[in-house]
């Protein structure tokens, strides 16, 4: 097992990397930036390394930096969180030159997993259904003319490198084609330094079904349930539970399965998670993998009572995945609320000083934040302040847990988007599980109007 | 740093009020780090210590008595704050000045010199430019030199040979080069 670890993150999660380590009895040591110099990552690091200035391309995405606080400190290995340099596979190679393990899959497969048409190339041929698409990049707008044509509109253009949302367009007929390739293509440019995109058939209503997974060194990959992320907003997930209302036990085990067969095929190790569409049918695509723990891991580890983050830990030192996590038995029903420093109308980052901050408690509800009364919130990073995960035997149940807790949520001096939730969590449709990735956007007509 | 490496020494130093025993801590204090000199000064209170037989007036400079993690430019305390008197009688007391501090652009260790063997780039007293080389922070198996970022003299080394130094930390005080 490793003697103590460097955290490369900030917030939340390197909270959450730190209690994994500490039941553990692994020493860890957190970096920072300037503008994070008291925050709660550092106070309960056993050492801490000021690695640059408030910019992140400047601190956290710093791969020299990083490193060195590694090696001045003597860590042996890296837990890179979510974001960030978590599926950086250039800081993947770096940390394994520089003998400390990177607490991830191997930069080979981040590669090929950052690479969003090899990973739906590779995923298809090991079995698993994709989006009828483009097959690779499209080169020119001839060719997203008879491509498009192929797959039948509407379409949807998006970045090879893409994430988040950026470099993609919708296009629902030939005549907007033109310009919605060029503009994908300069989005892409622009937001990751390559202008690949690829087509892909457009679901009108989607559902967004994810699959846990955790893969040991030798070979070995488990499922763990699936989450369902259909409350987004501008492709950023809000709110996640699991299990999803919309697969059932046979559906579970089949796509599991095919998922274990594929990741055991292309050989993938650590924790992941893969993501699918559904469409109105119940039919399921695969769209990407993520290759690191997600945001939304703790409600995963709710329903499994599976401490994904210490696994991946256990994973990384090379235990096995029979002794690491052994038989699962799930049990109830688990939400997460991503309450984010941001105006509930408008999305707009409010970044400030927080001066209440009251967090519900009582059974069923779990906190993950490194917020507190008094802590700042900078503008530099993701606006999330705080994850609150509700816990019940049965969907209904959990959902009462969660108004409660977002009653008894108290933040004052930032705003928040916890009055959004309280919303959402009072929508009829979200009551009865009727959910797709366009919930929002008809939520808030129906509550402006 | 926060770590097991670093303790904060100076700043364990407290002055609330003024008595026999404080001021022998004080003195224990300087002995112990080779002060000549000494300056507190908080809130109303003030304190200069200085050993006898020091030349008069020539040097001003407070030990940087901050823990390890602050950031804040270290600059010695105005001299219209200063109480004289509170020891050895002091010659005409020197304007205190504004010390410049050279920090680590970089995570790394701290090397004074190019080898073990080839001594300090500089050490206490002597003159620098700005853009003469001072140290070297190693960094990934690259060794960094670092430049002064202002003429003047060096005042203080403040990291000892061979120890990790993070973003932003303090590494040398210099006097900056009386303009004329």
């Amino acid at each position: 097992m490793f003697r103590k670890i460097l955290i490369a993150n900030r917030g939340e999660i390197a909270l959450r990397v730190i209690e994994a380590c500490k039941e553990l009895g692994i020493a860890t040591v957190a970096v920072y930036s300037e503008a994070d110099r008291n925050s709660l990552h550092v106070r309960f690091a056993d050492e801490a390394v000021c690695i640059g200035p408030p910019r992140s391309n400047e601190s956290y995405l710093n791969i020299p930096q990083v490193i060195s606080a590694a090696e001045i400190t003597n860590v042996d290995a890296i837990h890179p969180g979510y974001g960030f340099l978590s599926e950086n596979a250039n800081f993947a190679d770096v940390c394994e030159s520089s003998h400390i393990n990177f607490i991830g899959p191997s930069p080979d497969l981040l590669r090929m997993m950052g690479e969003k048409d090899q990973a739906r190339r590779e995923m298809s041929s090991a079995g698993v259904q994709i989006v009828p698409g483009s097959q690779g990049i499209i080169e020119d707008e001839t060719a997203a003319r008879a491509e498009a044509a192929r797959i039948r509109y509407p379409v949807i253009v998006k970045a090879s490198a893409g994430g988040g949302g950026r470099g993609m367009r919708v296009v629902r007929s030939e005549a907007e084609l033109p310009a919605a390739f060029d503009t994908a293509r300069n989005e892409a440019r622009q937001a990751f330094g390559v202008p690949d995109v690829y087509l892909e058939k457009f679901i009108e209503r989607p559902r967004h079904i994810e699959f846990q997974v955790l893969g040991d060194k030798h070979g070995r990959v488990m499922h763990l349930g699936e989450r369902e992320c259909s409350i987004q907003r501008r492709h950023q997930k809000l709110i996640e539970e699991s299990p999803s209302p919309a697969i059932d036990e046979r559906k579970r085990a089949e796509l599991g399965a095919q998922v274990v067969k594929a990741l055991e095929e292309i050989g993938y190790s650590s924790a992941g998670t893969v993501e699918f569409l559904m469409d109105e049918d119940g039919s399921i695509y695969f769209i990407e993998m993520n290759a690191r723990i997600q945001v939304e891991h703790p409600v995963t580890e709710m329903v499994t009572s599976v401490d994904l983050i210490k696994s991946q830990i256990r994973l990384a030192a090379g235990e096995h995945l029979q002794e690491v996590v052994g038989s699962l038995v799930p049990r109830g029903h688990a939400i997460e609320c991503r309450i984010n420093a941001e105006d509930p109308e408008t999305f707009v980052p409010s970044a400030g000083h927080i001066t209440v901050f009251q967090i519900p408690g009582g059974p069923g509800i779990r906190v993950d934040t490194a917020a507190h009364a008094d802590a700042v919130i900078p503008p530099y990073y993701d606006s999330l302040v705080a994850k609150l995960i509700a816990h019940g035997e049965t969907r209904a149940e959990a959902i009462v847990r969660m108004r409660r807790a977002l009653e008894m949520f108290v933040v004052e001096g930032i705003k928040t988007s916890i009055p959004l939730h309280r919303k959402i969590l009072a929508d009829p449709d979200f009551a009865e599980g009727r959910l797709d990735t366009h919930f929002l956007d008809r939520f808030a007509t129906v509550s402006s109007g | 740093m926060k770590g097991p490496k670093k303790q904060p020494r100076a700043s364990e130093i407290s002055v609330p009020g003024v008595d026999i025993e404080q001021l022998e801590r004080l003195l224990e204090f300087m002995a112990e780090h080779g002060l000549e000199e000494f300056e507190y000064s908080r809130g109303d209170f003030n304190v200069r210590l200085k050993k006898a037989g020091t030349r008069g007036g020539e040097f001003a400079y407070v030990a940087p008595a901050v823990p390890a993690h602050a950031v804040t430019h270290v600059g010695t305390v105005p001299a219209a704050t200063v109480v004289p008197a509170m020891a050895a009688p002091v010659a005409a007391v020197p304007p205190a000045e504004q010390l410049h501090i050279i920090k680590s652009p970089i995570v790394g260790t701290f090397y004074a010199g190019a080898s073990p063997e080839a001594g300090p780039f500089v050490k206490v007293g002597d003159a620098v430019e700005a853009g003469q080389t001072v140290c070297i922070v190693e960094a990934m198996k690259l060794m960094n030199e670092i430049e002064a970022d202002m003429a003047g003299e060096v005042v203080r080394v403040l990291v000892e040979n061979g120890h990790p130094v993070e973003y932003g930390e303090q590494l040398f005080a210099i006097r900056p080069k009386a303009k004329k």
